[in-house]
């Protein structure tokens, strides 16, 4: 008579799996880094370029600080978010596309392992971006400004790009499994990710915006982001950093809550 | 109670009943009951139940559009069945989706493209959502066996169709499943590879794996498959073993030219049909000229010449398909 197999059989299913996956995550973009990873610093070089230096000397914000170094934290958070998007969108539009992802259904991954092992692969792509878009803010500093750019709290902008690149990468895979169409999921980065961005305060502080703007910003959850980061490099901010990281929590639990409703009832099935 | 006396005796029982070719056995490695999976408001499997014995090859047989992908996909969690319970190894797949997981492999009907990775670094990764991480040996063995070891750096994009379809044989069988369902194993593969995997599947059978391959080829179904299963429309028409079905099922052709008259030819007994002098008769496959032709009482000098068509299984098949 055979024998049921006994449920000890079980336990390199706890971790294997999901390590597998974010290995598979971290394998991809480093097979293309050239695209993954120097082409969005080109974009960020570019901007400070244009607004930083060119349009920046220009500008006079209240704080005193200089425009090139309000910017920088900024643009870094926006790498950040951005290639978190990027990696776990593109990652599941391919393997839909492909029917790669149809393997992750099949294979003993839980729905929360595979949720996770998107927003890290994501999360890590986002880090090397930032860091190196910071890098290349302190090159734009000591040029223009003749100083580097201080941090002062490296815990705090640590924790900030965390939770930002974990609930980017968990926005980017719920735009990709409910998005049917390449277009479709184009349109969500167009319509909703890049105008939140912008918008959450890369660019301005909202001291130069009237009452109403203001106002509309205080509910775009990217200004908490963006603001956390923004007090970690220069100390001050717009918004209270306890606010910035009450709000960037609740919103990285939300959008778990849903990317994994996503990965548990989506559709896995190939374009 | 049940002593272990009382065990002894089931075993000697199960032993004879071997003996006599019935087989009896407790655990079943795939149970199906009942089984409906319904799209929208059609239903593409309609109370379907089958049990897989451990060791053997079972083939759902069935035109397109039967339903068997449907199946599959309801025992390897792509598709959520409407209703109806399906359990592998004794495991509800609703119930306990990564054991059951853990022990199926399964090979898609439609070839899946990787675009970034080479050969080796899919079974690799394959092998480590198994739980896997350093496997190899396996890995190896499969590809040498498989013929795509001088492949295994190549992008997917790269090999061939036929080589893509051993690719996806190959990452059903990293973790060395219990149970593995091939859906249309060789649709689309040239003769020569078909044949080789024909060998493979049976040794994989041999070794002890259970397996479970839907085919809208009969003549797959007979060269590999142990029990069949024939699914039209959603539903079991017939189920048993291959050789019996084919036997039951099959007819042969007996075509006779005489040189009789019509009035004569009206004196001929049995049923069949005429054209101008020939008399075309159909027969059950096991049944013999001799017998047919001391039937029919026609006599020798009277016959002009003989031809017999061995019944294709084609036949078989839409006989069963025109009576569902
Ligand atoms: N996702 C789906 N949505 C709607 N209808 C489907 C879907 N998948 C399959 N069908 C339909 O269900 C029937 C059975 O399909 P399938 O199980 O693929 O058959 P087979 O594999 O035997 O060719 C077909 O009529 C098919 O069109
Ligand atoms: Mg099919």
């Amino acid at each position: 008579m055979k024998q049921k197999p006994s449920s000890d059989n079980f336990s390199h299913l706890r971790w294997n799996p999901f390590l597998s996956l974010l290995w598979r995550e971290i394998r991809r973009y480093l097979k293309v880094v050239f695209q993954t990873v120097m082409t969005p610093l080109v974009n960020s070089a570019l901007y400070l370029l244009i607004f930083g230096v060119s349009l920046g000397s220009s500008i006079q914000l209240q704080s005193g600080i200089p425009y090139l170094a309000f910017l920088i934290p900024g643009l870094v958070m926006m790498a950040c978010l951005n290639n978190a998007f990027q990696n776990a969108s593109s990652s599941i539009v391919s393997g839909k596309f492909s029917g790669d992802v149809e393997d992750w259904k099949v294979v003993p991954l839980s729905p929360s392992q595979i949720v996770w092992a998107l927003s890290f692969g994501g999360l890590i792509r986002g880090l090397m971006v930032a860091a190196l878009t910071f890098l290349v803010g302190q090159v734009f500093m000591k040029v223009e400004i003749g100083e580097y750019l201080g941090i002062h709290s490296p815990m705090t902008l640590l924790f900030f790009l965390m939770i930002g690149g974990l609930a980017f990468a968990k926005i980017g895979l719920i735009a990709a499994f409910y998005a049917k169409t390449f277009d479709q999921m184009s349109a969500i980065g167009a319509f909703v990710i890049t105008p939140l961005i912008f918008l959450g305060g890369v660019f301005f502080s909202l001291e130069n915006l009237s009452e109403f703007w203001q106002n509309v910003s205080l509910y775009n959850p990217m200004l908490y982001f963006i603001n956390g980061v923004r007090y970690a490099v220069l100390g001050q901010t717009d918004v209270p950093l306890v606010k910035s990281i009450v709000v960037s929590c609740l919103s990285l639990v939300a959008f778990h809550a849903a990317a994994y409703y996503s990965v548990k009832n989506g559709r896995f099935q190939r374009w | 109670m049940i002593n272990s006396s009382h065990w002894v005796q089931l075993y000697s029982v199960q032993a004879r009943l071997k003996f006599l070719n019935l087989h009896v056995y407790t655990v079943f490695m795939l149970v199906i009951q009942d089984l409906v999976k319904k799209y929208g408001d059609f239903t593409a499997v309609d109370h379907l139940s089958i049990a897989l014995q451990p060791g053997e090859i079972f083939g759902l047989l069935g035109p397109n559009g039967a339903g068997k992908t449907s199946t599959i996909a309801t025992i390897v969690s792509l598709e959520e069945p409407t209703s109806g319970s399906v359990k592998v190894f004794g495991f509800e797949v609703a119930d306990s989706p990564k054991k059951v997981k853990s022990l199926l492999g399964y090979v898609p009907q439609e070839i899946v493209n990787h675009g970034y990775f080479s050969v080796e670094e899919i079974l690799k990764f394959h092998s480590g959502y198994f739980g896997r991480l350093n496997n190899k040996k396996q890995i190896h063995f499969l590809l040498e066996r498989l013929g795509l070891m001088p492949h295994k750096d190549k992008k997917v994009k790269h090999l061939s169709g036929g080589m893509k379809r051993r690719l996806l044989i190959a990452k059903a069988l990293v973790h060395k499943p219990k149970l593995l369902l091939l859906d249309e194993p060789t649709a689309g593969v040239d003769i020569e590879l078909r044949n080789s995997l024909w060998e493979f599947v049976r040794e994989l059978r041999d070794s002890g794996v259970t397996i479970l391959l839907t085919t809208h080829y009969l003549e797959e179904a007979e060269a590999l498959c142990d029990r069949v299963g024939i699914l039209h429309q959603g539903r079991l028409q017939k189920v048993g073993p291959t050789k019996e079905l084919i036997q039951d099922l099959t007819f042969r052709r007996v075509q006779i030219k005489t040189n009789l008259s019509a009035e004569d030819l009206k004196k001929v007994k049995g049923e069949y049909s005429l054209m101008g002098s020939t008399l075309n008769f159909k027969i059950p496959s096991e049944e013999s000229l001799g017998a047919l032709l001391a039937k029919t009482g026609l006599p020798l000098e009277a016959i002009l010449d003989i031809s017999i068509q061995e019944g294709s299984l084609e036949e078989a098949f839409l006989n069963i398909l025109g009576r569902a």
